[in-house]
């Protein structure tokens, strides 16, 4: 995960959010961001077409049909009581009309519903994605993997509801407001009445917010506490698997248990206290507005019907009280829209492309890389400092220096995975931000230090992005890789899922490394790839991919000393600049080039070898 | 997954629900005081209209709505107390499942069935969260639901027998329709579920590759890919729309025909005489006020809450098996520590290259052997094999002269220590992690190891020995060395450290495979460097196909590899001088 987020070494923390610099506009940051958002979830509620039209549609005559039903209701109930000999069918048809056209409405409103969703949810996400894929590297400068996850699935769904939940709550608002009405309507006290009760409802709702956010903040510590110990236990299965301890692990893993359990215990209560103060406001508008109409039948200003009509019209005023949770609805969209929009709108700029292509060489030769005046700064920071460097065609460079000197950021914009801001890179003489995006990634391959395989099988995974792969070129590229052995012992061998086969650090290595060496690139891009391996290992790859790239470039970020002793040339970097470029054997007399595998990794070629020699 | 079946899942729930009978009833107890206002709501309604409002006698009608004030009361101190009851179902069955789910996953993690994996375990604490909300939604759902219509049926018998001829019908052929569409669409639920796991699966792996996408300039493949698993969980969702429309009827069906019935009736029933107005007005308020609510609760509520309970259970029932364990009925007790493998073959899979072929090996107490191989070679399997974690599928792994699956686990697992590389460190005290394979050591067997591993900076700095100890706080070098000192002061007489020492310094590697040696049993060093090799007494070289046996010297006559390796690092040595 470190590798991923931070592959230019910086820490994403130290990232300069818009606004540092001007602290008197931070509301109208505040202000544009929003506005920001607001017009996403606008974009992504058109993206339901007519689906959200009929939506609408629904919505408003499922209120008009809510409304008039305790009418239809009464009127009926009147003419049915009041005419016992020889009723009139008119009032119940009326009755009938609105009840059916009630459910004829609400079945349209559940189809459209979920259609307008999936329609604004498929759109948001497919902009999104091709955003983050625009972005590549760079947004994983500003954004961590797993948060860009959560962005892109639960965040999308969430916004894309926005046009349902608007729609609920203008229904809910209106049902609300035209029953008020009614009861004003029927009679101006009934309607006082009503309106006594609401102002208590509404302190009891936010009460309930409040109190709750607390109170399920502590559980959900716990349930994380828990889930850690869970995690910490997976993480040490062997340990434990050998030690044959696994039910003392699962009592200390249970521990939190008797904890959570009671503030578990307390947010049940604090929903039956609620509920409780919720049910006892209620019904007693409920009761007063019925006594008020009881006693208005009686002075002959209410019918019976009308009765019934104030007890369903209260109830449906009473609907008012939803909106405490259409809102909390309507705020996580707006919340969900707004991280949707930083990823969509904020800066970083996404790289472009140009549409120029390299002078063409014959396949298994190198190219030339140039760096001229590099300059790359992030949060502050300058990783890279004007640096010059030259690659010669065919051959292989090492990269060395103290971390924090700049090894990966160079080794990211030597292929363009991030663009310098100042300075030009150039591969056999033309810059990289000109090529076209395809001739630039079939020009360069890169192998990273924990690469992520892609794709069904493990020969996919090998041919992962190149147009046509053939599969004996692959199985060679894996053969050079040393991975060959451990794939063929897999159960189907290369058509073996990556599902099924979880590789450890060292294979998903060699099979990034023969991932990189399969794409037959001018250019081959090392980031510390072959730092999981033990020793031994290390010199049979390294010995092998030297053989498979005869006569193709390459860029070796080194942490070992015996890998900066195989290349031809060594750059050793310090602060973001270039201290001494020389061949390995010319560099190791200085104490301070030898220091720097000393502060590295401690399993080095150079110190298994002094101990060897010593 | 499959999820096909869910029995197994709530067989779960209903074993779990059906120990806690008291806890039920009280929620019943409870649910029957919460409902009065309800069930008596019509019936009040009715006398008030009959004897108060419509005979004029304001004060009668009042009274009576009083008396469903007070009702209203009763009920609202009857709802607060269900959620304790709910909170004596729920918390404990989420103790319940969560207990299970902890020890089956950790318990097939340790049988090997299943790889351990972090997201796993999040997904699994999630389920158990839902198993607690969902549990508790369909509780409190289905029984008002049960409570409000049957008050309400008796409440309209009371009212006028004849009422309920016309509600009991329809409402009855609602929820038998109901019970249908539920069935229908249960499986077209599980398909959006798992659409929804399948879109966030191909998110994560795109997402969590950005950089390796853009890098072999895969984007357009990826956003196509991303893009097909979006579009079929859309597909579903929409399948899953068109069919659940059709349960709205159903509430109409269950409390507006009955309704639309009464009313149609009424004249007639006035005019015989069997229904007084107030028994119609007491009637519809059952059925709008009562009835309406619960129903529609029950449709929206019920059916999609049931299907994902129905496939979390199941996930977590699956998460919850137990391995079968089979440990020796009368196990044999080892003579001593010696280390005896006999024609053993091993391979990943049954098509796969044996990864050591019919091997022989004896490891005599005392002894220091290393294990030197590529990686992936298949060294860490033989260090499980030599354990008895796995079973060979030939040969035999014998110890103190008794073949490992004839020795009782605690006797081996006490006897032969393994040290993986990745150090489990956990949330405790300095002590629980050092004495966790023996604790009853006391402060100078910790002090002894201490003093022979370089430990005792480490220990000194996190405060001694009662110091609590925070794994993410420490490095990998020094969780390795908490974990190699807890195996130092164990009573094991194998030791294997499978490259248990690699984010040690070289010089602290030194001192520890030197603690090691110097300690009574035998060492088996999986190494990562060759000069962990060149300490031991005799070295193991894995090669893929074959293993050669011997000392340094040894090797380096017979294996032109190990020769080729050696003289490939002192090949770099000259610069050095």
């Amino acid at each position: 995960m470190t590798a991923t987020a931070s592959p230019t070494g910086a820490p994403a923390a130290t990232q300069a959010t818009p606004g540092d610099d001007a602290v008197g506009t931070d509301e109208a940051v505040g202000r544009a961001r929003r506005r920001a958002a607001d017009r996403v979830l606008l974009d992504t509620v058109r993206q339901g077409r007519w689906w959200t039209g009929a939506l609408a549609v629904a919505n408003v005559v499922v209120a008009i049909g809510n409304l008039l039903t305790p009418a239809a209701l009464a009127t009926a109930l009147d003419t049915v009581l009041g005419s016992a000999r020889g009723a009139s069918e008119g009032p119940l048809l009326v009755l009938g009309g609105v009840l059916a056209a009630g459910i004829g409405a609400t079945v349209l409103l559940e189809l459209t519903q979920p259609y307008s969703a999936a329609a604004s949810t498929v759109w948001l996400r497919s902009k999104l994605v091709d955003r983050v894929l625009a972005l590549g590297v760079v947004g994983l400068r500003r954004f961590d993997t797993g948060d860009l996850v959560t962005r892109l699935g639960g965040n999308t769904a969430t916004a894309s509801a926005a046009g349902a939940v608007v729609l609920a709550s203008a229904l809910s608002l209106a049902t609300s407001a035209g029953a008020v009405v009614a009861l004003f309507l029927l009679d101006p006290l009934l309607g006082a009445v009503f309106l006594v009760g609401v102002p208590v409802g509404l302190a009891l709702i936010t009460v309930f917010v409040r109190q709750s956010s607390e109170l399920y903040g502590r559980y959900q510590q716990l349930q994380g506490d828990v889930a850690g110990r869970f995690v910490d236990a997976m993480a040490g299965i062997r340990t434990i698997r050998s030690a044959g301890t696994v039910s003392r692990e699962v009592d200390r893993v249970l521990v939190p248990l008797p904890e959570l359990s009671r503030a578990g215990r307390s947010t049940w209560q604090m929903q039956g206290a609620v509920t409780w103060r919720l049910l006892l406001l209620a019904p007693l508008v409920e009761i007063g507005v019925l006594a008020l109409a009881g006693w208005l039948v009686t002075t002959g200003r209410l019918t019976p019907g009308d009765l019934v009509a104030a007890t369903g019209y209260t109830t449906m005023g009473l609907v008012f009280f939803d909106q405490g949770s259409i809102l909390i609805a309507l705020s996580r969209s707006r919340a969900a829209a707004r991280r949707v929009a930083e990823v969509l709108s904020d800066p970083p700029a996404a790289p472009r492309s140009g549409s120029a292509v390299l002078p063409a060489v014959g396949d298994g030769t190198g190219g030339e890389l140039v760096l001229a005046g590099v300059t790359v700064c992030s949060g502050g920071l300058t990783l890279l400092d004007g640096l010059d460097l030259r690659v010669p065609p065919g051959c292989a460079v090492a990269l060395v220096g103290p971390s924090g000197s700049g090894k990966s950021t160079l080794a990211a914009v030597a292929g363009r995975l991030i663009e310098p801001d100042a300075g030009s890179v150039r591969l056999d003489g033309v810059e990289l931000s000109t090529l076209d995006a395809d001739e630039l990634r079939r020009a360069v391959g890169y192998a990273f230090e924990r690469p992520t395989l892609l794709g069904t099988t493990v020969l996919d995974a090998l041919g992962y992005g190149i147009p046509a792969p053939v599969p004996e070129d692959l199985v060679a590229a894996a053969v050079a890789a040393h991975a060959d052995g451990f794939v063929r012992r897999l159960p189907a061998g290369y058509d073996t899922r990556l599902a099924d086969a979880p590789f450890s650090g060292g294979e998903a290595q060699r099979l990034g490394l023969a991932r990189a060496v399969a794409r037959r690139s001018r250019l081959l891009i090392m980031d510390d790839a072959t730092s999981s391996l033990d020793t031994v290992t290390e010199v049979q790859v390294a010995r092998a991919i030297e053989h498979a790239l005869d006569g193709r470039s390459r860029l070796v970020v080194a942490h070992r000393a015996g890998t900066a002793a195989r290349v031809d040339l060594v750059v050793w970097l310090d602060g973001g600049r270039v201290r001494r470029v020389a061949p390995h054997a010319e560099l190791w007399s200085d104490p301070a080039y030898r220091a720097i595998f000393a502060a590295e990794r401690v399993d080095t070629v150079a110190s298994s070898t002094e101990e060897v020699s010593s | 997954m499959t999820v096909a079946t869910s029995r197994g899942g709530w067989r779960l729930l209903s074993t779990e629900l059906r120990r806690r009978p008291a806890a039920l009833w009280r929620l019943a107890g409870w649910s029957v005081l919460e409902i009065a206002p309800t069930a008596a709501s019509g019936f009040v309604v009715a006398r008030a209209v009959d004897e108060g409002f419509l005979r004029h006698r304001p004060g009668v009608g009042l009274a009576w709505l009083g008396g469903l004030a007070v009702l209203m009361v009763v009920g609202a101190v009857g709802a607060r107390r269900t959620f304790g009851s709910l909170a004596d179902i729920v918390e404990p069955l989420r103790d319940a499942v969560l207990a299970a789910v902890t020890a089956g996953a950790l318990q097939r993690a340790v049988a090997g069935v299943e790889r351990p994996n972090a997201g796993a375990v999040a997904q699994l604490t999630g389920q158990v969260e839902a198993v607690r909300e969902i549990t508790a939604a369909l509780l409190m759902t289905l029984r008002k639901f049960g409570f409000t219509v049957v008050s309400t049926l008796v409440g309209i018998t009371v009212l006028a027998p004849v009422l309920v001829l016309l509600v009991l019908p329809p409402l009855v052929a609602a929820v038998v329709l109901f019970w249908r569409l539920l069935v229908g669409v249960a499986p077209r639920s599980r398909a959006t579920m798992l659409a929804a796991e399948r879109t966030a699966a191909s998110i994560g792996t795109v997402v969590g590759g950005v950089r390796d996408v853009v890098a072999c300039g895969a984007e357009r493949r990826a956003a196509a890919e991303v893009g097909a698993a979006v579009d079929a969980q859309a597909d579903t969702e929409r399948r899953l729309a068109r069919l659940e429309s059709v349960r709205i009827p159903v509430v109409a069906l269950g409390a507006q025909v009955p309704l639309l019935l009464v009313l149609v009736t009424t004249p007639w029933l006035v005019g015989r005489a069997l229904a007084t107005p107030g028994d119609i007005i007491g009637a519809v308020t059952y059925l709008t006020a009562g009835l309406l609510p619960v129903l529609n609760a029950l449709v929206q509520g019920v059916g999609s809450l049931g299907v994902h309970l129905g496939v979390v259970l199941h996930r977590l029932s699956e998460a919850a098996v137990v391995p079968e364990q089979d440990a020796p009925v009368d196990p044999d007790r080892p003579r001593d520590s010696r280390l005896e493998v006999r024609g053993l073959t091993f391979a990943y899979g049954v098509h796969a290259d044996p990864v050591v072929h019919a091997f022989d090996l004896t490891v005599v107490p005392g002894e220091h052997l290393a294990v030197v191989g590529p990686s992936g070679i298949g060294k860490s399997t033989l260090a499980n094999l030599l354990t008895g974690l796995i079973a060979p599928q030939e040969g035999v792994v014998r110890f103190g002269g008794v073949e490992l699956p004839r020795i009782g686990p605690d006797t081996l697992r006490t006897a032969v220590a393994l040290i993986p590389q990745e150090a489990y460190v956990f949330t405790g005290t300095v002590r629980e992690n050092l004495g966790y394979l023996r604790p009853d050591a006391d402060d100078a067997e910790l002090d002894a190891t201490c003093a022979a591993l370089p430990l005792g900076a480490l220990v000194q700095r996190l405060g001694g020995y009662d110091a609590p100890v925070a794994p993410g706080t420490l490095s990998s070098g020094e969780r390795q060395l908490i974990s190699l000192g807890r195996v130092h002061v164990s009573r094991a007489g194998v030791v294997i450290l499978d490259e248990a020492t690699c984010y040690l310094d070289p010089v602290a590697e030194a001192a520890v495979e030197e603690a090691f040696r110097v300690r009574p049993g035998s060492l088996v060093v999986i190494a990562h460097r060759i000069s962990s090799a060149l300490r031991a007494d005799r070295i193991l070289l894995l090669d893929g196909t074959d293993a050669h046996l011997g000392t340094h010297v040894e090797l380096l006559a017979a294996s032109p590899l190990y020769a080729d390796l050696v003289g490939n690092w002192t090949g770099t040595a000259p610069q050095l001088a």
